[in-house]
C-alpha cells in the first residue's frame, strides 16, 4: 500500500511536470496550428538560464528564476516571430520539421555549453525539511513527498487555474479564442493576431520554464538528458488530443501515472512473472500507451474529430 | 530528326528512364567522374563520396514514403537501423555474448532489405488508419521503441555505449577484409565497397526512375496530393501506404548495411532521433518528391564534414579556438539550412536547380 501511495504520488508530480509543457503544446496548436517541437528544448534552455544566473553569476535562486521565466518567454516569442511567422499558411508538416529545426539548433547549443557535468539550479529546495522533502502519512508506512514535487503539483494547478479564467475574462484570453476558431474572421473583427501569436508562445515558454526547472531542479540536476523527460509531454499531448486542453491534463496524468507505477512495479512483476522488460521501460511505456490510443482513437481521448472533404 | 531532342516518335521513348540527351550525358559524365576520381581521391573524401552515394539510396527510400506517397515517416532511422543489425548478425563475427554467422554477403544483403521491409509493412495498419501530424507522431514513438530494442537486446546488438562489429565482407567464399589484388593492382576495402555502393546506387536510383513512372507512382502521387480522392477513383489506400513503406524500408536497410559495413562497428545509440530527422532534412534541402533532390541533398550532408574540415584547416583554427566542436557546428549549419529552406525555398536545392537551369535554357531571352 505504501508502495502504491508512494508511486501515486510520484506519478501525478510528473504528471504534473508534463503537463506544463503538454499545455504550452496545446496553446500553440490551438493558436496557429502549429505542433512546435521546440517546447522540450525551450524548457531546458529556461532551466539552464537559471543555472546560469544562480551558479554561474550568483545572484539570488528566486530573482534568477523570475528572470528566466520572462527571458525563456520572450526568446519563444522571438523565435515565433523570426521563423514561424513567415510560415503561416504553409503545410503542418513543414512547419513541425521547422520547429525540430529549432529545437536541435537551442539543443546544441545547449548542450556544448552544459557540458559533460550536470549542473545544479543552485535552488534552497534540497535544504528545506529532510533534503527537500516531508514524510507524510506516517501511519500507512510512510509516504516521502519532494516539496520539488509538490511544487510541480501547485504550480500546474495555479497555472491551469489562471488560463482558465484568463481565457474566459481577459480581452487577450477571448481574442486567443477567436483566433484559435477563425484567424481571418478575427483580423477581420481588429484582433492583432500576430500578437496574439506572439503572446501564446510567450506564455508556452514561460510554461516550459517551469516544467524545465522542476526536472532538473533539486537532486535531480541538469544534464544532457534532461531535454528527454520534457520531451516525454508529446504523447501525453497526443494521448489527450492535440487541441484540448482538458485533454493535455488528463493525458499528461496518464503518462505520469504509469511512469510512476511502471517504475515501481516493474522489478516485482518481473521476478514473479520471469517476463523481463528490460531497463529503462518506464520511459517507453508512454509512447506504448500512446500507440495503443491512437489505433483505437485516432484524434485523442479529447481531440475533435477532423472532417474532411474531398 | 536529330535536331530535335525533345520530339517523341513513340510513348517508350518518352517514358525512358533518362528521356533527354541531355539526362544521357549528365549521368555518363557523372559516372566517369565518379569512377576515375576513385582512384585518385585520398581515404578521406573516398570515405565521403561512398557515404553520400549510399546516405542518397536512403534518402531515396525516404522520399518513396514522404516525398511521393505524402507519408510522413519519422521513423527512417529506425528501419536502417534493421537492416544495418540484420547484416550485422548475418554477416558479422560471433562471440560468447554476441550473435554473428559469418554468411555471404549474396545472403545478408538482400535479407537485410527484406527484414526491414516485412517491419514496414507492419507499420502500414497504423498509416492507413492515421494521417498527417498522428502519422508523424506515431512513427516518432517507432523510433523510441525501436531505440528501446535495440540497447536492450544485448546478444544483437551488444547494448549502448559497447555496441558490436558489423558484418564482414565476404562475396561467394571470399574474404575481401583486408583487400585483394586483381591482377598486380591491390584494390582496398573501402575501394571495393564505393564500387559495391555505385552499383547499388545505380540500381536504387534506376529502380525509382521506374517506380514513378509506373501505375505505382501514379498511385503514390495520388495518394499524395488528396487520399480520399485517391480512394474514390478506385486506388488501393490500404495496398498503397503498405508498399510505400516497404519500399522505403527496404531501401533504408540496403543502405545501412553498408554504411555500417564501411564503419566497421555500430553503437545502437546511433539510431535516435536526430538520425531520422537527419534523413527528413537530407529530403527537404534536396527537394521531396522528386529524384535528383535527394541525390543533390545526400551530396551535400555528406559532403559538409569534409568542407568544414578543409575551411578550419585553411584558415588555421584548433581545437580551443573555436567555440563548438566541428561536429556541433555541422549540426547547427544543418538546422540553419533545413530551416532556411522551408521558409524561401521550400522546394530545395532541386528548386534552385530548376530556376537555374529554366535561366540558361531560355538565354538571353530570360526574365
Amino acid at each position: 500500500m505504501t508502495i502504491f501511495l508512494q508511486a501515486s504520488f510520484e506519478g501525478l508530480a510528473l504528471g504534473a511536470v508534463y503537463s506544463l509543457v503538454a499545455i504550452g503544446f496545446v496553446l500553440i496548436y490551438k493558436a496557429m496550428d502549429v505542433l512546435s517541437f521546440a517546447q522540450p528544448a525551450l524548457a531546458v534552455v529556461g532551466a539552464g538560464i537559471i543555472s546560469a544566473l544562480a551558479v554561474d553569476r550568483g545572484i539570488n535562486f528566486w530573482i534568477a528564476f523570475i528572470i528566466a521565466l520572462i527571458a525563456t518567454g520572450l526568446l519563444s516569442a522571438i523565435l515565433e516571430r523570426t521563423f514561424l511567422r513567415p510560415m503561416v499558411g504553409e503545410p503542418v508538416f513543414a512547419v513541425a520539421i521547422l520547429t525540430i529545426g529549432l529545437d536541435i539548433i537551442l539543443r546544441t547549443v545547449l548542450d556544448d555549453w552544459i557540458g559533460l557535468n550536470p549542473r545544479s539550479m543552485g535552488d534552497p529546495i534540497t535544504t528545506w525539511g529532510e533534503f527537500g522533502s516531508l514524510t507524510v502519512l506516517n501511519n500507512y508506512g510512510g509516504v516521502i513527498m519532494k516539496f520539488q514535487e509538490m511544487g510541480a503539483l501547485i504550480t500546474a494547478l495555479v497555472s491551469v487555474l489562471f488560463l482558465r479564467y484568463f481565457f474566459k475574462i481577459s480581452k487577450y484570453g477571448i481574442a486567443m479564442r477567436a483566433t484559435s476558431f477563425d484567424q481571418e474572421a478575427s483580423l477581420a473583427q481588429g484582433i492583432n493576431v500576430g500578437r496574439i501569436f506572439g503572446l501564446v508562445w510567450f506564455i508556452a515558454g514561460i510554461l516550459a520554464t517551469f516544467a524545465g526547472f522542476f526536472i532538473t531542479g533539486g537532486f535531480n540536476l541538469l544534464t544532457q538528458a534532461s531535454f528527454i523527460s520534457a520531451l516525454r509531454a508529446l504523447p501525453a499531448v497526443v494521448i489527450g488530443g492535440l487541441d484540448s486542453i482538458p485533454g493535455a491534463i488528463v493525458g499528461s496524468l496518464i503518462i505520469g501515472l504509469t511512469q510512476g507505477y511502471v517504475g515501481y512495479y516493474q522489478f516485482p512483476f518481473e521476478s514473479a512473472t520471469g517476463i523481463i522488460l528490460g531497463s529503462g521501460f518506464s520511459l517507453l511505456a508512454p509512447y506504448l500507451i500512446m500507440f495503443v490510443i491512437l489505433i483505437i482513437k485516432p484524434d485523442g481521448l479529447f481531440g475533435t474529430e477532423e472532417v474532411e472533404r474531398v | 530528326m536529330k535536331g530535335r531532342p525533345k520530339l517523341y516518335t513513340n510513348y517508350q521513348k518518352e517514358t525512358a528512364i533518362l528521356n533527354t540527351t541531355t539526362q544521357k550525358v549528365w549521368a555518363l559524365l557523372g559516372l566517369l567522374l565518379l569512377i576515375i576520381s576513385s582512384f585518385y581521391l585520398s581515404q578521406y573524401w573516398m570515405f565521403l563520396v561512398t557515404t553520400a552515394l549510399l546516405i542518397s539510396i536512403a534518402a531515396w527510400g525516404l522520399n518513396i514514403v514522404s516525398g511521393f506517397a505524402g507519408q510522413i515517416s519519422l521513423a527512417h532511422g529506425a528501419f536502417i537501423g534493421i537492416g544495418t543489425y540484420v547484416s550485422a548478425v548475418l554477416g558479422g563475427v560471433g562471440s560468447a555474448y554476441i550473435r554473428g554467422y559469418e554468411l555471404d554477403m549474396l545472403i545478408w544483403l538482400p535479407l537485410a532489405g527484406i527484414v526491414p521491409a516485412l517491419v514496414g509493412l507492419m507499420v502500414a495498419p497504423l498509416a492507413v488508419r492515421l494521417k498527417g501530424l498522428n502519422l508523424g507522431l506515431v512513427t516518432l514513438g517507432l523510433v523510441y521503441i525501436s531505440s528501446f530494442i535495440f540497447s536492450n537486446w544485448k546478444s544483437v546488438t551488444g547494448g549502448s555505449g559497447v555496441g558490436r562489429k558489423t558484418a564482414r565482407l565476404k562475396i561467394f567464399g571470399i574474404d575481401f577484409n583486408d583487400g585483394f589484388y586483381l591482377g598486380s593492382y591491390h584494390i582496398e576495402k573501402n575501394q571495393f565497397i564505393f564500387f559495391l555502393s555505385l552499383l547499388l546506387f545505380i540500381l536504387a536510383g534506376a529502380g525509382i526512375k521506374n517506380l514513378m513512372r509506373s501505375k505505382i507512382g501514379r498511385a503514390y502521387a495520388a495518394i499524395r496530393d488528396r487520399d480520399i480522392a485517391a480512394e474514390a477513383i478506385g486506388i488501393n489506400l490500404y495496398r498503397y501506404k503498405a508498399s510505400a513503406f516497404a519500399l522505403s524500408s527496404f531501401y533504408a536497410g540496403v543502405s545501412g548495411a553498408i554504411i555500417f559495413l564501411m564503419s566497421g562497428g555500430v553503437d545502437p545509440s546511433q539510431f535516435n532521433l536526430v538520425y531520422s530527422v537527419t534523413f527528413i532534412a537530407i529530403v527537404i534541402i534536396g527537394g521531396a518528391g522528386t529524384v535528383l533532390g535527394p541525390l543533390f541533398g545526400a551530396v551535400f550532408f555528406s559532403l559538409i564534414p569534409g568542407v568544414i574540415k578543409s575551411l578550419i584547416h585553411f584558415f588555421g583554427a584548433y581545437g580551443q579556438l573555436l567555440p563548438l566542436h566541428p561536429t556541433q557546428i555541422e549540426r547547427l549549419i544543418f538546422a540553419l539550412l533545413l530551416i532556411g529552406f522551408l521558409i524561401f525555398e521550400p522546394r530545395g536545392l532541386w528548386g534552385v536547380w530548376f530556376r537555374l537551369r529554366n535561366y540558361f535554357k531560355a538565354w538571353p531571352f530570360s526574365y
